[in-house]
């Protein structure tokens, strides 16, 4: 292992962190996991908010990491294997020698390295088979329920040859749970002619930090899907998702929805690599700024024959002296033809725009609302429900202020 | 016969411009006026006030509505005690789409949704509904997704800025159905028909739309009122140049 401790190295961007008061290794052993509907209210009233059902139903799986242990699995078909990552580990050997910090660096930065020194990793593996195309979406749940400790995961996906997955990641802290952080590592290797749809929502408390990593590999007329929804403002996030279509044909597309608060620093990337002759990518990130800091962040580097789009636009509403969205967009064209463009916008709602929805009896909260939802879901192809829903609540949250 | 609009004495700016002078406006309940003037006169900005548009501001005057003082009300206030607005030049709202707003408004009526299926249906708007309000629209598609969007709210007093203005003579017929749906009688009510101001700079609509009354607008102030027959008549037989001379003639007097 390249990594000794875990002050080795240095994070690439963001705040730094000092969690060195938090918990970081479990305090009580891995105990046995339960069902779905053994989940307390309390907690199902969380994942159901972020997407993840327990009554499974419409789900070809269940994962629930919370805090440090595995508290449920569910692997409802054939299709889809899914263990928790330590166990999967164990079980193939190929795992580690392929996957395991394969698509992700070990040595990326500080929190990959806390993430590798944790005494039993943690997290979600899932294979999709050879040739399957799951129809229900496997969900995901990374779970806080105490204050103060450090949540590490560590999750592989790995899509086989012409398969599909839609798979839901919720990310939250329970209720009262305000401090915490989480340090994630993602890797997921699509196979050729493979498609993966990662919906990814995050809810943290006010006062969370948030380090995800995440890796995707893409081989030939794959194609990557990220959605990727926050819908409360944790303290900090910081992230700079990487994918690499190496295959011929490859695509990615990013669609990335960010609310700010007041007292938030969010900074979402990136980047794309397009290896792969014909492959293309298109991000499009939005956000709607209601105090705090957003930098909206995408490159993407053309290294064959290849078209390319990022847009990065942000609404600003009422966000006092300190907030701001900071867009930058970029591009890296290192083939004559790589065909690659960008664009950026930031503004705020236009008041004839709201009067004019006054004008058919709607109040003004629900004319920002809507507005703000159509700003927002503009350029995502295909919502699912899941998506859906969480549009639909942040466009509300955001026009109504912090009420 | 109760009023349903009267203006008083209304001075508006906009932008520290002030742009009408003194207006007043009084159409009692069931009947329909119109509204001629040159172009910047004040004829939009008279409605929009009337709305409630927050960037048109009353410095003086009052607007009552059914007798109530509805100076101080906001435009939601104003839309739901039953005043509506087809504009002339509505904004473009990205990612709203059409079926977004009457869905809205089905929402405060449910019982309606075959009723407004069918008055979609017949306006020929249903390839709308998924567009971006008012994006790509030609005039005449303008003027129609307005005027469905007040069909569908039912206002009890509707003001329709323009809704001849850019729209060929095939489609002005179809809008001037409409406008005439709108205007129709109340339900249950076999011999009140709805009230309306009808802004018109050429007044082809009022050959469609009946107007019990029309006023002539110069200048920030309604300068001439009168039945909208005669009035539409000597302005189309002498023009608005005319029009101008004899109030100004008027006023000297």
């Amino acid at each position: 292992m390249k990594v000794q401790n875990d002050r080795s190295t240095e994070n690439r961007s963001g705040p730094d962190l000092n969690p060195d008061h938090f918990l970081t290794e479990p305090d009580t052993p891995r105990s046995a996991m339960i069902s779905p509907d053994q989940v307390a209210p309390v907690d199902r009233g969380v994942m159901a908010s972020l997407g993840v059902y327990m009554t499974g139903e419409d789900r070809a799986g269940t994962y629930i990491l919370r805090d440090f242990h595995p508290l449920c699995l569910v692997a409802g078909s054939d299709d889809v294997e899914l263990l928790p990552i330590a166990d999967a580990l164990m079980r193939y050997d190929w795992l580690r020698e392929k996957y395991y910090w394969r698509a992700v660096p070990i040595d990326l930065d500080e929190y990959t390295a806390r993430c590798a020194l944790a005494s039993e990793p943690q997290g979600y593996f899932i294979r999709v088979k050879k040739g399957a195309k799951v129809s229900f979406p496997v969900q995901a749940c990374l779970y806080i329920s105490r204050r103060d400790i450090i949540q590490t995961s560590h999750n592989v996906v790995i899509l086989e040859e012409n398969s599909e997955l839609h798979l839901i990641t919720g990310c939250a802290t329970g209720p009262g749970v305000g401090t915490g952080t989480h340090l994630g590592v993602s890797e997921c290797y699509i196979g050729k002619h493979a498609k993966l749809t990662h919906t990814m929502i995050h809810s943290w408390g006010p006062e969370v930090e948030v380090r995800p990593r995440s890796g995707t590999i893409v081989e030939d007329r794959g194609t990557f899907v990220s959605n990727y929804v926050s819908l409360r403002p944790a303290k900090s996030i910081q992230t700079d998702p990487c994918t690499w279509l190496n295959g011929e044909g490859s695509s990615a597309k990013y669609s990335t929805i960010i609310l700010g608060a007041r007292g938030s620093t969010i900074d979402n990337g990136g980047t794309v690599y397009l290896n792969g002759e014909g492959s293309s990518a298109e991000l499009a990130h939005r956000a709607v700024c209601t105090g705090g800091r957003i930098c909206q962040k995408g490159l993407l580097i053309g290294n064959a024959p290849c078209r390319a789009h990022v847009d990065c636009a942000g609404m600003v509403l009422d966000a006092g002296e300190d907030g701001f969205i900071e867009a930058v967009p970029g591009l890296r064209a290192l083939h004559s033809d790589a065909r690659m463009s960008h664009e950026a916008s930031i503004g705020k709602i236009a008041p004839e725009q709201v009067a004019y929805l006054q004008s058919r009896g709607m109040e003004e909260r629900e004319a920002i609302s809507l507005i703000i939802r159509g700003f927002l879901d503009a350029d995502i192809e295909g919502l699912s429900p899941e998506l859906d829903a969480r549009i639909a609540e942040i466009s509300k949250l955001a026009g109504h202020g912090e009420e | 016969m109760t009023n349903i609009l009267e203006v008083k004495d209304l001075c508006v700016e906009v932008d520290g411009q002030k742009l009408l002078h003194g207006i007043d406006l009084t159409i009692p309940d069931g009947e329909i006026h119109a509204l001629l003037g040159p172009n910047g006169c004040g004829k939009t900005t008279l409605m929009m006030v009337v709305m409630g548009y927050p960037e048109y501001r009353v410095i003086q005057g009052q607007i009552l509505f059914n007798g109530e003082d509805i100076t101080e009300l906001d435009i939601t206030e104003r839309a739901r005690l039953g005043i509506g607005i087809s504009q002339q030049r509505p904004p473009t709202i990205a990612g709203v789409k059409l079926q977004q707003v009457l869905d809205f408004i089905i929402a405060q009526a449910p019982k309606r949704v075959d009723e407004i299926d069918g008055l979609v249906r017949a306006v020929h708007m249903e390839r709308f509904l998924d567009r971006d309000v008012n994006a790509d629209l030609s005039g005449g598609e303008i003027k129609r997704s307005e005027l469905l969007q007040l069909l569908v709210t039912q206002p009890r007093f509707a003001m329709l800025d323009e809704p001849d203005s850019g729209v060929d003579l095939e489609a002005l017929s179809l809008v001037g159905n409409m406008a005439n749906a709108l205007l129709a009688k109340e339900p249950g009510q076999s011999e009140h028909r709805k009230s309306g101001l009808i802004i018109t700079h050429t007044g082809q609509i009022l050959d469609c739309v009946h107007a019990d009354k029309a006023h002539i607008m110069l200048n920030g102030q309604i300068g001439c009122s009168g039945p909208s027959r005669i009035l539409l008549d000597k302005i189309r037989k002498y023009g608005y140049e005319e029009c101008i001379r004899c109030i100004l003639r008027r006023r000297e007097e």
